[in-house]
């Protein structure tokens, strides 16, 4: 899988670089609008991430060239919090989602795996791991061939580990996850405790092996 | 006291005064004149009168007479020679409407020999009349001198002192965030014309300090989102490094419980500046009521978790014309706060009803501070989930789209309620 990042901030790239380096994806970094001219030009890529504000252009003018030519590279913009402008205008340029900073590595990471998940062309929407079997299209998860029956936040939070996994996920990030807004209202950790325990048993009930890890109050890891 | 009454109080009561004393004086001072003026005819009548007398009386005629509205009576009479004397002589006759009053003149003289004793008197009840009637005429025209000067004076002020007014209805008027400078036109009076000129100078600069905090903040809260998400992805990569003990682990932890509550805030400043800088310019149609029952179902964790009674009565739904954001912002910032500052086993409660939303909840068993309640960073100390702008861009919100909040403590519950 091939990534570009678009970011003027070196910092930052060099976190997305190495977060996403470990879910086997292969990733370019263009810290300008000229490099992200130039890369877009030469090569396709199945997700770009893509700044707004870049110091030498607007990183939706990267957008509008691809689109003008036809190019079905996953878009997902990124752009600072008080942007909401950019953000209607990328979407309306045809970007499949967008990320305001700050945001969480594993967020980012879930994004682009499923707007990879989206654009796949064979068909193939089932993540296998060992006797664990998730169809993201039909949002239905088995073990052992048998259907295990989760609420849509179980759900939601299994493929959030599962696509980071054998990484640690903050709990602030899986609390932004399954509450949007509201985890800026509460710490609701307890939320997070109480799924995750619903989550872990059904698993386990069925027969699954208790892969999810909870790494020393920091957060929980699917490890596999 | 208005400042034109101030003046014509003061001229008020120094004519009344002037009035009360000056008529009762004038009136005692022209009836002295006015006697002594009599008492000067009777003396000339007297002169004139005696040789007159002697006449008569040495042709035996009449004894008594009349002589040009004066009343001449002399007698015979024994004694000695007197001196003159002047008095006023008041009676009144068997009909008491009939009152005279006069002015006698006695006097004494001597024919062949003989002492004869003079009256002569004369009526005062016209004199004194006229007396009065030219007091009326007087008082009359005084009265139409203050009144006249008063009125003149009030309408020469009111004009003077028209520009004043303009100033000052135009400088409550203004507002520091909305305009830059306080535009006044010139005023033909020198003082209002510094005054006008000085309000323009302290509006101008009041604007541009404003200005320059606001885009303090607005660039500060700007240029943080960067570093921010900088630190924030380092300490998620810093989770993911091996190998990691438990002490670390949780000072990672403590890390991103501060980074997040740094964004938090960051975001919330944004959200102020924004509504500041009127950067929410959709609006759409909203019924309060959904957004309530939504974030209701969202809260509803928190809501069971502290074991709180919640009733919600919908009467009357309200429907806004206004941005969802910032409605959705501004219920969810109540909302969050009632469970917040909640008890456990505490209660909520929630009502709808012609264009008022109340919120009422258990809490702290003491009134919050109302002078401080809405203004920036004003939180509960011991609580670390606030960060002190929520009840904030609740007020902006509010003063934005004109609904009143209010809040009061009564019956042990914090009241909040916002007329939409």
């Amino acid at each position: 899988m091939k990534i570009l990042i678009v970011e003027d901030e070196k910092e930052l790239c060099k976190s997305m670089v190495a977060y996403l380096k470990t879910e086997n994806y292969h990733c370019d970094v263009a810290n300008s609008f000229k490099e992200a001219m130039e890369k877009t030009e030469s090569f396709d890529y199945d997700c770009i991430l893509l700044d707004i504000s870049l110091p030498d252009g607007n990183g939706l003018q990267v957008l509008k060239e691809l689109k003008a030519n036809r190019r079905t590279d996953g878009v997902i913009i990124i752009s600072a919090l008080d942007a909401m402008s950019d953000r209607i205008a990328g979407l309306n340029l045809g970007a499949d989602d967008y990320l305001a900073k700050p945001f969480h590595l594993p967020e980012l990471a879930a994004r682009i795996a499923s707007v990879i998940r989206r654009r796949r062309f064979d068909g193939n929407s089932t993540i296998t791991l060992n006797e664990l079997n998730i169809d993201t299209n039909a949002k239905i998860v088995t073990a052992n061939g048998k259907p295990v029956d989760l609420t849509r936040t179980e759900y939601d939070l299994l493929l959030y580990l599962v696509t980071n996994k054998n990484r640690v996920v903050s709990k602030n990030a899986i609390a932004e996850r399954i509450s949007g807004d509201e985890a800026e209202v509460f710490n609701n950790f307890d939320v997070i405790y109480a799924h995750m325990k619903n989550l872990k048993k059904k698993l386990s009930g069925a027969g699954s092996t208790d892969y999810i890890k909870a790494v020393y109050g920091m957060g929980y890891k699917f490890e596999i | 006291m208005r400042l034109l009454n101030k003046t014509i109080t003061a001229y008020f009561i120094f004519s009344a005064i002037l009035l009360l004393i000056a008529i009762p004086v004038f009136y005692l001072a022209l009836k002295k004149l006015m006697v002594q003026n009599v008492d000067e005819q009777l003396v000339t009548t007297k002169t004139l009168i005696i040789p007159q007398l002697t006449n008569n009386i040495m042709n035996h005629r009449e004894t008594n007479m009349v002589y040009s509205g004066y009343e001449i009576h002399y007698e015979k009479k024994q004694g000695d020679n007197g001196t003159d004397s002047i008095y006023t002589n008041e009676s009144t006759g068997p009909d008491p409407d009939h009152f005279s009053l006069n002015r006698i003149l006695v006097s004494h003289f001597y024919i062949n020999q003989e002492f004869y004793n003079l009256h002569i008197t004369t009526s005062l009840v016209d004199k004194y009349a006229l007396v009065k009637r030219i007091i009326w005429i007087i008082v009359f025209l005084l009265i139409v001198l203050l009144l006249g000067l008063l009125i003149l004076n009030r309408v020469l002020t009111k004009r003077i002192w028209q520009p004043f007014y303009n100033t000052l209805s135009r400088l409550k008027n203004y507002r520091v965030d909305r305009q830059s400078v306080l535009k006044l036109e010139q005023s033909p009076v020198n003082e209002f014309d510094d005054l006008n000129h000085a309000l323009e100078t302290l509006t101008a600069s009041s604007h541009q300090a404003y200005q320059g905090q606001k885009e303090f903040i607005e660039n500060a809260s700007h240029e943080l989102q960067t570093p921010l998400a900088v630190f924030q992805s380092k300490l998620e990569l810093l989770m993911q490094t091996k190998p990691l003990n438990e002490e670390q682990a949780s000072l990672i932890a403590d890390l991103a419980g501060a980074s997040k509550r740094m964004s938090r805030l960051n975001k919330d400043l944004i959200l102020l500046t924004k509504i500041d800088n009127d950067q929410f310019l959709e609006k759409e149609s909203l019924s309060v009521k959904e957004i309530l029952e939504k974030l209701i179902r969202q809260y509803e964790f928190q809501i069971k978790n502290r074991s709180i009674r919640f009733s919600f009565l919908d009467e009357q739904d309200i429907r806004v014309e206004a941005n969802r954001t910032l409605i959705e912002t501004m219920l969810s910032n109540l909302l969050s706060n009632a469970i917040r500052h909640n008890l456990p086993n505490g209660f909520i409660k929630i009502t709808l009803f012609e264009k008022e939303l109340t919120i009422q909840n258990s809490g702290r068993a003491s009134s919050l501070d109302t002078q401080k309640l809405f203004r920036r960073f004003q939180k509960d100390s011991h609580d670390t989930e606030s960060i002190g702008l929520g009840l904030e861009i609740v007020n902006k919100i509010c003063t934005l789209y004109h609904y009143s909040i209010q809040y009061q403590f009564s019956n042990q519950m914090h009241i909040f309620s916002v007329k939409f």
